[in-house]
C-alpha cells in the first residue's frame, strides 16, 4: 500500500481539481478491509460505550441474583439494539446533521426543545452516576477519589481537545478494545459451557419463576442496553466524521461488530456475577464484587474488574458528554466538531467541560444524593428513550427526507414491534420507580 | 461525486484501488434538509405524535404521584 495524492473533480464543477490524500492497494480484498477500518468507530464506539457503569452494575447485579439464566435476554437484545442504531446509521449519512438538529427541523420547535432539555438532563445525572463508579473503584484500589477523580476529569477533557476527530476516535477505540478484557475474566470465571449454551440460546427462569423483581431487573437490563444518548451520539459522530453514502453498508457492519461486542462482554459481566454468587457472597455493588471475586480467584481479578468499571465510566463519560456538547452545538447553530480547536468551537467545547466538571464536582461533595440521583436517571431515560425511538421511526420513514434510505416495510414491521415493547417497558418501569406501591412484593 | 474511486485509469494506477479516508475526502452532498421544512403530517405521524403526548402525560402524572406520596399529602409516606 501506498499514499499518493490524486486529483479528483470536486462536485457540480467539471474542470476544478481538489487533492485528495488516498491509500493506493491493488486487490479489492484489501480495498474493503481498509475502507472498514477507515469507517470503523461510531458504531464501535456506540455500542462498547454503552457498557457503562451502570451497564456493569445492571448486568453483575443480575449474574448474582439470577446466575446464567438472563443469558437469552441478552441474546435477544442483540438484534434490538443493531437495528435501533441502524436506523441511525442511514439517517446521519443521509443527512450529514445530527438527531437534534433533525427532530427540531423536520418536528418543529416545541419538540425540538423537548428533546434537547431531557436529553441533556439524563445524560448530566448518567454523567454523575459516571463519576460516582470511578470514585467507588479508586476508592477500592486504594487512591483518593479526591485526586483520581479529578486526574480523570482532566484525562477527559484532553481527550477531545486535540483538535482531531481521528486522534479523539484512536483512542477512545483502543479503550474500547481493552473491554475485550472481559472475555478473559469470563473465561476463568466460567461455569460450564453446557450450561452457558443452553441458557444463552434457550428462554428459561430462575428458581422461583418470574417475580415482580425479576421482572423490573429485566426491564432495567433492556434500558441499560438500549439508551437515549446512543441515538444522539452515533448521529452526530457519523455527521462529524463526514461518513459517505458509500459507506453505509460498512457503517452498518460496525454497528453490528459494537452490537456482539457489547453484547458479549454484557454476558461475560453476568458471568462475574455468578461466579461471586456460586462463592456464597451477595451481591451489593460491582466494586464490592470485584472484592469478593479476588477473594478466590485472586487479586489480579480484583484489580481487572475495578479497572474495567472505570474503563466503562471513562468510555460513557466521553460519548455521553460529546452527545450533549454535539446536540446543543447542533440546535444552536455553533461550531460542532472535533476536528476544531477550541477557539473555533468554544460552546462545543464549553458544554463538554461543564458536563464533565460538574457530574465530577458533584460527586466529590459529601452526602451527594447520589440514589436519588440515579432514580431520577432511570424515570428521565423512560421518558425520552420512547420519544427519541419514535422520532427516529419517524424520520426514516420519511421519503421526502431519505429516498432510497428510508425504511422498507420489514424495518417497519420489526420496529414498531420494538418501539411498542419498549414504550410498554418504559411505562412500567417508571410506575415502579414513582409509584412502587402500585406493585405487589416479590 | 468524489468519494471512494475503485480505478483510476491512468499508467500509474492500472489495476488499483484508491481508498480515501471520509476525512480526507471532498465534502459529499447531502440531503438539503433545511428547504424540507416541517414533517408532513400524515395518519402515522400524527398518531405517533398524538401517542406520545399521551405517554408523556402518564409519566409526568406518575412522577407527580411520586412526589406528593412522598411529601405525605396522603397521610403516608411511599
Amino acid at each position: 500500500m501506498s499514499n499518493r495524492t490524486i486529483g479528483v473533480p470536486a462536485p457540480g464543477v467539471k474542470t476544478e481539481i481538489v487533492p485528495v490524500r488516498g491509500r493506493v492497494v491493488k486487490s479489492k480484498w484489501t480495498r474493503d478491509l481498509l475502507t472498514f477500518l477507515m469507517v470503523v468507530g461510531p458504531g464501535l464506539i456506540v455500542m462498547v460505550a454503552d457498557n457503562d457503569a451502570g451497564a456493569v452494575s445492571t448486568y453483575s447485579q443480575a449474574g448474582a441474583q439470577y446466575g446464567t439464566h438472563l443469558l437469552w435476554v441478552l441474546l435477544l437484545l442483540l438484534p434490538v439494539t443493531y437495528f435501533i442504531q441502524e436506523m441511525v446509521v442511514r439517517l446521519g449519512i443521509a443527512t450529514g446533521k445530527g438527531h437534534a438538529a433533525m427532530i427540531y427541523q423536520r418536528f418543529g420547535k416545541w419538540w425540538g426543545l423537548f428533546s434537547l432539555i431531557d436529553l441533556q438532563l439524563v445524560n448530566f445525572l448518567t454523567l454523575v452516576t459516571e463519576f460516582a463508579a470511578i470514585n467507588l473503584a479508586l476508592s477500592k484500589m486504594g487512591v483518593d477519589p479526591r485526586i483520581g477523580v479529578p486526574l480523570a476529569a482532566a484525562g477527559l477533557l484532553l481527550l477531545v481537545l486535540t483538535g482531531s476527530y481521528r486522534r479523539w476516535e484512536r483512542a477512545v477505540v483502543f479503550l474500547c478494545l481493552l473491554d475485550l478484557a472481559w472475555f478473559a475474566v469470563a473465561f476463568w470465571l466460567r461455569p460450564p459451557v453446557g450450561e452457558l449454551v443452553s441458557r444463552s440460546l434457550i428462554p428459561n427462569m430462575p428458581a422461583g419463576g418470574l417475580t415482580a423483581s425479576l421482572m423490573f431487573l429485566v426491564i432495567a437490563i433492556v434500558g441499560t442496553t438500549i439508551a437515549p444518548w446512543q441515538l444522539f451520539f452515533q448521529q452526530s459522530c457519523i455527521a462529524d466524521k463526514r461518513l459517505r453514502f458509500a459507506d453505509v453498508k460498512w457503517a452498518q457492519l460496525d454497528t453490528f461488530v459494537g452490537a456482539c461486542i457489547t453484547i458479549t462482554a454484557a454476558g461475560c459481566m453476568m458471568i462475574a456475577g455468578n461466579a461471586s454468587r456460586l462463592h456464597g457472597f451477595t451481591f451489593t455493588d460491582p466494586a464490592r464484587m470485584a472484592a469478593d471475586i479476588g477473594s478466590f480467584a485472586g487479586g489480579f481479578f480484583r484489580n481487572a474488574i475495578l479497572l474495567l468499571m472505570i474503563n466503562a465510566a471513562v468510555l460513557g463519560t466521553t460519548t455521553i458528554s460529546l452527545s450533549s456538547a454535539w446536540a446543543y452545538g447542533e440546535v444552536r447553530g455553533w461550531p460542532h466538531s472535533l476536528q476544531l480547536p477550541v477557539r473555533k468551537a468554544p460552546g462545543f467545547y464549553l458544554v463538554y467541560l461543564s458536563c464533565v466538571a460538574l457530574a465530577a464536582g458533584l460527586t466529590l461533595i459529601p452526602g451527594a444524593p447520589l440514589q436519588l440521583i440515579i432514580l431520577g436517571v432511570q424515570v428521565l431515560a423512560g421518558v425520552i428513550l420512547p420519544s427519541a425511538i419514535i422520532f427516529l421511526q419517524l424520520l426514516l420513514n420519511d421519503k421526502e427526507l431519505l429516498g432510497e434510505y428510508a425504511n422498507k416495510p420489514w424495518n417497519n414491521y420489526v420496529n414498531w414491534t420494538i418501539i411498542i415493547v419498549l414504550f410498554a417497558l418504559s411505562l412500567i418501569l417508571a410506575a415502579q420507580v414513582a409509584a412502587p406501591n402500585l406493585f405487589p412484593a416479590g | 461525486m468524489a468519494t471512494m474511486l475503485n480505478t483510476l485509469n491512468t499508467d500509474d494506477f492500472q489495476n488499483h484501488f484508491v481508498v480515501i479516508h471520509p476525512l480526507d475526502d471532498v465534502p459529499e452532498q447531502k440531503v438539503d434538509t433545511t428547504s424540507l421544512g416541517a414533517i408532513p403530517m400524515t395518519r402515522t405521524v400524527r398518531i405517533s405524535l398524538m401517542s406520545l403526548r399521551a405517554y408523556l402525560v402518564l409519566m409526568m402524572l406518575l412522577v407527580f404521584y411520586r412526589v406528593v406520596t412522598l411529601a405525605g399529602w396522603f397521610g403516608h409516606h411511599g
